[in-house]
């Protein structure tokens, strides 16, 4: 192992600044209606793959997107799955991050939501009274 | 003059929703082999239970977070599994004991036998969860569960020597034919049975459900701390009634049936019709209480959409998972397995399982993140860490004491 020069300092940042555990992961997604989407199960991260070496000068990484789905597995039991079978949810889509964070956008369109809109339509939907608003 | 009747209303739901199977069950029992000698575990269980509820009431009023949400915040996704995995299954077993309770008291009511009421009992329970109103469900059944003062009423009419009864609560001692682990044992199952976890992801996930804000919280705070000790009075009644009849006529409870024995003792056949009627709406209020709960802890641990006050639609995992819940309960009582045996169970696993409860709820509430300048103050704290150790010790001695005593037999 090489010797390790000392990191350089944090480049000046306008904003916020957001600790991925302490404020993304695990926090409760609700779309730009207020309806829970899902729970931030991991990060996508821009950037060079893992074990490539770094050549100096490359661009620092960059949230691309939430995570969720099957990968809640791989978190809690090791492993990776494949980058096709990530469930995504784009980084550009939220909009406020607080105790919980907020999209921009409707969730009913997003993929995170399908097995909510399968059971909703397949199954719950179709129980007489499913429809029916208790207020 | 609204808000006085909101307040009474409150608190007299509270009262009724207080008890459930497990206290029915644990007290009865502990009153028929112990006397009054673990009422004090009552009170230091309802003590316990006011403080977290009100805390958890409070986190979800602040930052509308429901308990498991947060659990799975502070604890990761590694932590947080294997706290749902714990919490979860022992709801589903008090789910399990709740419809068996029911089914008991309408078999007590009908003298048709209680596995023909479990489907009917299981069926009521999701209707109401399907179709009825939060806030309708929960002051039905906690105002026809306050028919259970009979109990109170009972152990008056039955005209007991207050003295020794005094003597039982205020000197505890082992009774002469039973061991001090056996003893022991019970005022965990006692603990158990007054704090049990469902109630604080009930209590919280109804603050969502009812769109608590930090206005609200006087009022919440007024039903748990008067609502919450009289339902224990209650569970006090119930333990008197038992060491009066039961205790020198040499009757252990193993049967709902012998639970109301006393009342029909004392109160006579109106005294039976308010106790059966209590006994169905408080088993009936925890069965929906506890199904509720199985549905909100998984729908907050995935971040699934939850709550009554949206159609079931637009919470369609949450109503699913609530059904099959209740399809394993039905399943599991099929089986002929004896509810009130369950019942002993799931109060002793309700104790082991506390710590995983309480502790992130106490992390939480001092989080000024979530909670602004609504963070715990400190006597609030002081006490929280002393309910931790007693917590934590009752978790920790449950399963030695159960396998030494063979679970209090």
């Amino acid at each position: 192992m090489k010797p390790r020069r000392p990191l350089a300092p944090a480049p000046p940042v306008a904003g916020r600044l957001l600790d991925a555990q302490l404020h993304l992961l695990d926090r409760q997604v609700l779309d730009n209606d207020g309806v829970p989407v899902t729970t931030v199960d991991d990060l996508e991260l821009s950037g060079p793959a893992l074990d490539l070496e770094l050549a100096p000068g490359t661009p620092a990484p960059v949230l691309t997107a939430l995570l969720t789905g099957p990968v809640l597995g791989t978190r809690i039991f090791g492993g990776r799955p494949p980058s096709s079978r990530l469930i995504r949810i784009p980084w550009k889509d939220v909009s406020d991050v607080g105790v919980v964070l907020k999209l921009g956008v409707s969730g009913e369109h997003l993929d995170a939501g399908w097995v909510e809109r399968w059971i909703r339509d397949k199954i719950i939907a179709r129980i007489p009274g499913g429809r029916h608003d208790p207020r | 003059m609204k808000r006085l009747l909101g307040v009474a209303l409150g608190i007299l739901t509270a009262i009724g929703g207080f008890v459930d199977i497990g206290d029915l069950v644990t007290n009865a029992v502990v009153g028929s082999r112990f006397g009054l000698s673990l009422v004090w575990v009552v009170g230091v269980g309802v003590l316990g239970i006011c403080l977290f509820a009100n805390m958890s009431g409070r986190v979800a009023a602040a930052s509308g977070r429901a308990t498991f949400e947060v659990i799975r915040e502070r604890l990761g996704p590694r932590a947080g599994l294997a706290n749902l995995s714990a919490s979860f299954l022992i709801n589903l077993m008090t789910v399990t004991a709740e419809i068996g309770g029911v089914a008991l008291a309408l078999q007590l009511a009908s003298s048709v036998h209680y596995l023909l009421w479990i489907p009917v009992a299981a069926l009521a329970v999701w209707l109401v969860v399907w179709r009825v109103k939060f806030s309708i469900m929960e002051n039905v059944t906690g105002l026809l569960g306050l028919t259970l003062i009979v109990f109170a009423v009972a152990l008056f009419l039955l005209k007991p020597d207050w003295g020794s009864l005094a003597g039982q609560a205020l000197a505890p001692a082992v009774p002469a034919e039973e061991t001090v682990p056996t003893y022991w044992y019970y005022a965990i199952a006692l603990f158990g049975a007054a704090m049990t976890p469902y109630e604080v992801f009930f209590f919280s996930s109804g603050a969502v459900e009812e769109g608590w804000s930090i206005r609200d919280l006087v009022q919440s705070r007024v039903n748990v701390l008067v609502g919450f000790p009289l339902g224990g009075l209650l569970s006090v009644a119930i333990a008197g009634c038992a060491a009066v009849v039961l205790l020198p006529a040499g009757i252990a409870v193993t049967s709902l049936s012998q639970v109301v024995l006393p009342v029909a003792e004392g109160g006579g056949k109106v005294g039976l019709a308010f106790v059966l009627v209590g006994l169905v709406a408080a088993t009936f209020g925890a069965a929906l209480e506890t199904t509720l709960s199985s549905g909100y802890t998984l729908a907050q641990f995935f971040g699934w959409s939850w709550g009554k006050f949206r159609r079931p639609a637009q919470a369609a995992r949450f109503h699913l998972a609530m059904i099959i819940c209740l399809f394993i309960g039905l399943a599991v009582l099929a089986t002929g397995v004896d509810p009130v045996l369950v019942t002993e169970y799931s109060v002793v696993f309700s104790a082991i399982a506390l710590p995983l409860t309480y502790l992130p709820i106490l992390i939480v509430a001092n989080d000024p993140q979530y909670m602004g300048q609504h963070v715990n103050g400190r006597p609030v704290n002081v006490l929280a860490m002393v309910y931790l150790v007693i917590i934590l010790a009752a978790s920790l001695a449950a399963i030695p004491l159960m396998i030494v005593t063979g679970a209090g037999s």
